[in-house]
């Protein structure tokens, strides 16, 4: 089914471009040239390709799982992005002030302060919404906002800016740079570039083992029964005597975390600072597709990572050979976002979506009223 | 009765198949103008369906719908209320926050101007129905601050107001007090005189004895009976409805009560809306007996059991188990205790539908140590043989312990939850509403746990609305009415007798 | 002179509150359009990519035929059709509706920037001529009242639609039958099928008409307070909106206020260059409000009860 949607969207997206009298095949092709390095006319490196896809793909699968999570406990995380970029600010700040420390102590304090950070701002919603039942959809998104305002004032006149006049931080110490899986070594030629040019890094290892860990977490642990319980029925959640409030709360935490973690590798293992590439980046938001497409598991999302990876690096070189703008994947993705919901029928969430504390039960009926009959009678008649 | 004057409602040949289930199988059901007449049958027999197609609400199959002599086609609602049909639902179509008038009107409102809601029309249209047949109503009283009884005559107004003749009761009684079933079947005859035709669905053997004039009885989607009440009798009832003889009773040695386990001590606790539920409840609970609490339903009877598992806040009094004060415990602390408790609502609270068998058999339980380790990983191997040991030992009918619980049937996810609360071994068995909705079978089966756990030294809690089974269960009888304990009595008190204390009135102990 | 002190002497001029006005208003017509699509049981959270629409095909519709009326009306149906969307999948598909109300939003971003692309190729789209922008219109005598005056008559056609339409969608709700049948099918839409109310019609009917109010507030923003379209110009106005509908308690008034606490806070951060604090500390400024006044709310808020659910007939 899930394939079915992006198959379907694809179709679509090929109208879309054929209708307002672009090439659709010349369109896909520069998407599958960038995305996987195959089929590339316009003289591009598919090694460096395949990189380029891999550096989008590794902070898609943790923040993935940042979304993927809150889900399971009825909760729409639309702030990975705000949470990602407060892993970010935190790692560069971390990385900036304790430069001279050696990397056995300086990696592990920003990839743990990226966490804690992006734990915060999604702690922020989550202790709203166990609390006074805030909507965790607006205060996240609100929540990104303020992020992304926070991350302008830090290197545009701020605190961290490099130098006047630029929008850049001042780059993090040595020992908090994550290894690149290949040598950083100029003389070393890996399909016709040095390999100095392919920017994989360690970071990649990180964010498999984020998703595994994820996965053991909800499955395999009474902390992820309950989370589940609470996402599916917080009546029974409650008879069980699982706190709503409590859940929600670290569910939101570890969520955060996640995503946090996201933007500390992705500060540690390629860009070394902070800068204005930051300004426009729809990571946190991709999240929500690769979660729903990758079905909420483990491997769905490292597989919807790597596509939507695939389309991100693909963009550019279609901008570049077809002179088709890069939004296009976006349109591809809200496509794919369609597809799966229509078939999903609220399977993913189970509650109201609405205000109200968590811990009154609704009094919709009377006390009196009699529960629903028993599952013998006819289900309803489909539609 | 004349044979000549046509049938206020002829449905024959109806058939209709749901996925898995043949609801209604060639059922031929008809009614005869001013009569009340009841229809009869467990749950899942095919009553509810065959009503919903008579109003619009499903499409048969097959068969055909003669309304007053003439043939009917009713797609919808629309239609079924256009014949004069009128059907008031269990589960009440009322909206709690709109007033009686707006949502008697609800459909057919009264306009002026430019599409604006004529309050006053409505309020005299209202006024006029309820004085002609006798039910009193204020339309401007907010839903859903009314009492049920109230409620379901909004319902009826509704009905009325649309012209209807021929009015459905679908299970009236499940949820008003013994008085206002009482002024429930006054107006129902007073309907009838008016000229209306009434069929009246219920499982409420007494009820439709009391009330109707003819009865059909429905088993598994087949007509399997039609009596005439006056010649008829309960176990004639009952045994069409199951299709075999029918143990009423259960059969039980007598208690051998021991130590005292649960002391409560003028427990107070608070509904969800913040009025009073419980005003100083106490009793004692000993190892071997099963204490029944006999009440109709929203005298507290649910809060009071939510308290003492530990999913309410008491706001007074004491819950003792043995001599350690557990008033303040959450539920996952009373469960270590030794407290199970089978809750009322089993699709909403007892179960999550969508978790699996296996998984739902440790509900409450997954921080236990033969469940996790370190109350953290799940001990997936051990939760799985404990799930099949339930499975087996409850009689569970399931191809395997991974099926969804929402796939099973009513019996067997309540067979699920008792296997679960009785299979801890518990000290205290708090049971709520055990067999509401479930088939006789499975209602026979569960009894026969509840007194073996007695047996066993178990101390029972038994809370139910239907009188039949705290009578043969219990060993002794607490009466609850308003949020107090009025009396508690042996258990083969006369069923006047309790009635009439369940509803406030006779609180001296003995009295003829 | 202190920031505070810059800020309170500001409260004071009328051209904070006219602006604090027009603000509100690019607020107040998506918020009553989620109010009236919440109120027939749809969640909406797709007003940002509606309004975004909306200004984008008001901005070329402006450009090519140098029409101002005309191009409001191609952005209204232009914000009706996304709403029709959101309708057709929410309704009709019962998929999860904040899913739709996000692939919404997504899909309007990436289309908007994709058509930017294939019209105008890499360069800018062009600016509306003044002439071509949607008119500001000084009601005379009353607009000459000091402070008032200049605060609520000389304001743009737009702001004086919104307040009509505002009254409207408040006597349209309660007083009239067809608001009954809106609110009716949002607390209890078994209820109101049994009644004979026709569910689905009502639930379009109030998705759709949320798409034309957010289009509408689209051109306005577009071709009425700037003159062109910029990708993502909408900058979360459809999220404060919702904000504004929850903290209204899903009522027009209610949400009126709360858009006009948003107002001020964006008026104030458009005199940044009086106030002396730097620019992107107080954009923040409108989310921190939302977050601070959803915080506020002690689960005194309570949607309508069927907001979100899919309506399936002949379930209980």
């Amino acid at each position: 089914m899930p394939v079915g949607s992006v198959i379907l969207a694809f179709v679509l997206g090929a109208v879309i471009v054929a209708v307002t009298g672009g090439n659709p095949f010349a369109a896909y092709s520069g998407l599958l040239c960038g995305g996987t390095g195959l089929g590339c006319q316009g003289g591009e490196n598919p090694a460096l390709q395949i990189s380029t896809t891999i550096v989008y793909v590794i902070p898609l699968i943790t923040t993935g799982v940042a979304v993927a999570l809150p889900f399971r406990a009825g909760l729409f995380n639309i702030g990975a992005e705000g949470q990602m970029i407060a892993g970010m600010m935190a790692c560069t700040a971390i990385g900036v002030r304790f430069s001279s420390l050696p990397a056995p102590v300086l990696l592990p304090m920003v990839l743990v302060g990226g966490m804690a950070a992006g734990a915060l701002w999604a702690g922020v919603a989550g202790v709203l919404k166990a609390t006074v039942g805030a909507h965790e959809v607006v205060t996240t998104i609100m929540l990104n906002y303020v992020a992304q305002w926070l991350l302008r004032y830090l290197i545009i006149g701020g605190p961290l800016q490099v130098a006047p006049g630029t929008s850049k931080s001042l780059p993090i110490g040595a020992g908090a740079r994550l290894a690149t899986i290949l040598p950083a070594d100029n003389s070393l030629i890996i399909f016709g570039l040095p390999a100095s040019v392919y920017r994989v890094h360690t970071g990649l290892l990180l964010a498999l083992a984020a998703a595994a860990l994820f996965a053991f977490l909800l499955w395999r642990t009474s902390l992820g029964y309950e989370i589940r319980a609470v996402g599916q029925s917080q009546r029974a959640a409650r008879y069980a005597g699982v706190s709503v409030a409590r859940t929600i709360i670290v569910t939101m935490l570890i969520a955060g975390a996640f995503s946090g973690f996201a933007g500390a590798i992705q500060i540690a293992g390629v860009d070394h600072n902070l800068s204005d590439v930051y300004f426009t980046d729809t990571t946190g938001f991709d999240a929500i597709a690769v979660a729903l497409l990758g079905l909420g598991s483990a491997v769905g999302i490292v597989l919807a990572a790597i596509l939507f990876g695939a389309l991100h690096a693909g963009g550019a070189v279609m901008q570049a050979d077809a002179g088709i703008s890069g939004s296009l994947v976006f349109v591809l993705q809200a496509l794919i976002l369609f597809s799966i919901a229509a078939n999903f029928v609220g399977q993913i969430r189970r509650l109201i979506p609405g205000l109200g504390r968590p811990a009154a039960l609704p009094p919709e009926l009377p006390p009196a009223a009699p529960l629903m009959t028993e599952a013998a009678d006819p289900p309803p008649e489909p539609a | 009765m004349s044979d000549t004057t046509p049938l206020a409602v002829d449905m024959r040949g109806i058939t209709k198949q749901f996925p898995g289930v043949l609801a209604n199988n060639h059922v031929d059901f008809s009614v005869r103008h001013g009569e009340i007449h009841a229809l009869v049958g467990e749950n899942g027999a095919g009553k509810s369906t065959l009503m919903n197609i008579l109003y619009g609400l499903v499409h048969p199959d097959s068969g055909e719908i003669v309304i007053n002599g003439k043939p009917a086609h009713i797609g919808e609602p629309r239609d079924a209320i256009s014949l004069g049909i009128g059907m008031v639902h269990q589960h009440f179509m009322l909206i709690p926050v709109f007033s009686v008038g707006e949502n008697i009107m609800l459909g057919r409102e009264p306009v002026t101007g430019p599409d604006l809601y004529d309050h006053a029309h409505a309020r005299a249209a209202i006024n006029d129905l309820t004085k002609r047949y006798g039910l009193a109503l204020d339309p401007d009283a907010r839903m859903g601050d009314l009492p049920v009884g109230l409620q379901q005559r909004a319902e009826i107004v509704k009905v009325l107001y649309r012209g209807a003749n021929y009015l459905v009761l679908d299970e009236p009684t499940g949820v008003l007090t013994p008085q206002e079933t009482k002024e429930l079947f006054v107006v129902l005859r007073d309907l009838v005189k008016a000229g209306k035709t009434i069929i009246f669905i219920s499982h409420k053997l007494k009820e439709v004895l009391d009330i109707s004039d003819r009865i059909t009885v429905m088993r598994r989607g087949r007509v399997v009976g039609h009596l005439i009440t006056k010649d008829t009798n309960e176990e004639e009832i009952a045994t069409l409805m199951v299709g075999r003889e029918v143990l009423l009773r259960v059969d039980k040695k007598p208690a051998n009560p021991g130590a005292v386990v649960l002391t409560v001590e003028n427990l107070a606790a608070t509904s969800d809306r913040g009025v009073p539920a419980l005003k100083g409840i106490s009793f004692e609970l000993r190892q071997g007996e099963i204490l029944g609490v006999a009440g109709v339903e929203g005298n507290g009877q649910s809060e009071l059991m939510e308290v003492i598992a530990g999913t309410r806040h008491a706001s007074g009094g004491r819950v003792l188990l043995g001599d350690r004060d557990i008033t303040t415990y959450d539920a996952r602390t009373e469960r270590d205790a030794g407290v199970a408790f089978i809750p009322e609502d089993r699709r909403g609270t007892g179960l999550v539908l969508s978790f699996s068998i296996a998984e739902n058999s440790i509900l409450g339980r997954e921080r236990a140590p033969t469940f996790s380790w370190r109350q953290f990983v799940l001990r997936l191997v051990a939760i799985r043989e404990w799930a099949r040991k339930l499975v087996k030992e409850f009689d569970i009918r399931t191809p395997s312990i991974d099926v969804a619980a929402r796939n099973l049937s009513g019996g067997n996810q309540q067979k699920v939850i008792v296997a679960r609360e009785m299979g801890s071994q518990p000290k205290v068995l708090l049971a709520a509403q055990p067999t509401r909705g479930v088939d006789i079978g499975a209602i026979e089966f569960i009894h026969r746990q509840i007194v073996k756990e007695r047996d066993g030294g178990a101390a029972v809690l038994l809370v139910s609305a239907e009188l039949d089974e705290v009578r043969s269960l219990s060993d002794r009888i607490a009466v609850m009415y308003e949020g107090r304990i009025v009396s508690i009595e042996p258990p083969d008190t006369p069923e006047e007798r309790l009635g009439l204390l369940m509803t406030g009135g006779g609180a001296q102990k003995g009295a003829a | 002179m202190t920031a505070l002190g810059d800020v309170l002497h500001l409260l004071f001029t009328a051209n904070l509150w006219q602006a604090t006005l027009a603000a509100a208003v690019l607020l107040l017509l998506p918020a009553l359009g989620g109010v009236i699509s919440e109120r027939s049981g749809v969640v909406n959270i797709a007003m940002e990519g509606m309004m975004l629409t909306g200004a984008f095909f008001g901005v070329v519709a402006d450009l090519a035929w140098h029409n101002v009326w005309l191009a409001t009306g191609v952005a209204i149906l232009a914000g009706g059709l996304m709403g029709t969307i959101h309708a057709v999948v929410s309704i009709q598909f019962r998929a999860d509706q904040i899913v739709s109300g996000i692939a919404i939003n997504i899909f309007a971003g990436g289309l908007t920037v994709f058509l930017v692309n294939r019209i105008y190729g890499l360069q800018d789209v062009g600016h509306v001529g003044q002439s071509e922008l949607l008119p500001y219109i000084n009601i005379p005598v009353l607009d000459q009242i000091p402070f008032f005056g200049k605060v609520l008559f000389q304001q743009n056609v737009v702001v004086y639609a919104a307040l009509v339409l505002l009254v409207l969608t408040h006597v349209v709700l309660f007083r009239t039958r067809l608001g009954l049948r809106i609110r009716a099918v949002g607390e209890h839409p078994q209820a109101a099928d049994t009644a004979g109310i026709n569910v689905f019609m009502l639930r379009y009917g109030a998705v759709i008409t949320s798409g034309l109010l957010s289009g509408l507030a689209g051109a306005f923003l577009a071709i009425g307070v700037s003159n062109t379209f910029v990708p993502g110009m909408t900058d979360g106005r459809g999220y404060i909106a919702l904000a504004a509908m929850i903290f209204g308690k899903w009522t027009p008034f209610g949400a009126f206020i709360a858009c006009l606490i948003f107002g001020l806070g964006e008026a104030i951060y458009a005199n940044n260059s009086i106030i002396h604090i730097s620019p992107y500390l107080l954009s923040m400024l409108p989310y921190l409000i939302t977050l601070i006044v959803l915080a506020g709310l002690v689960g005194r808020s309570t949607p309508p009860a069927a907001d979100g659910l899919p309506y399936v007939p002949g379930s209980e």
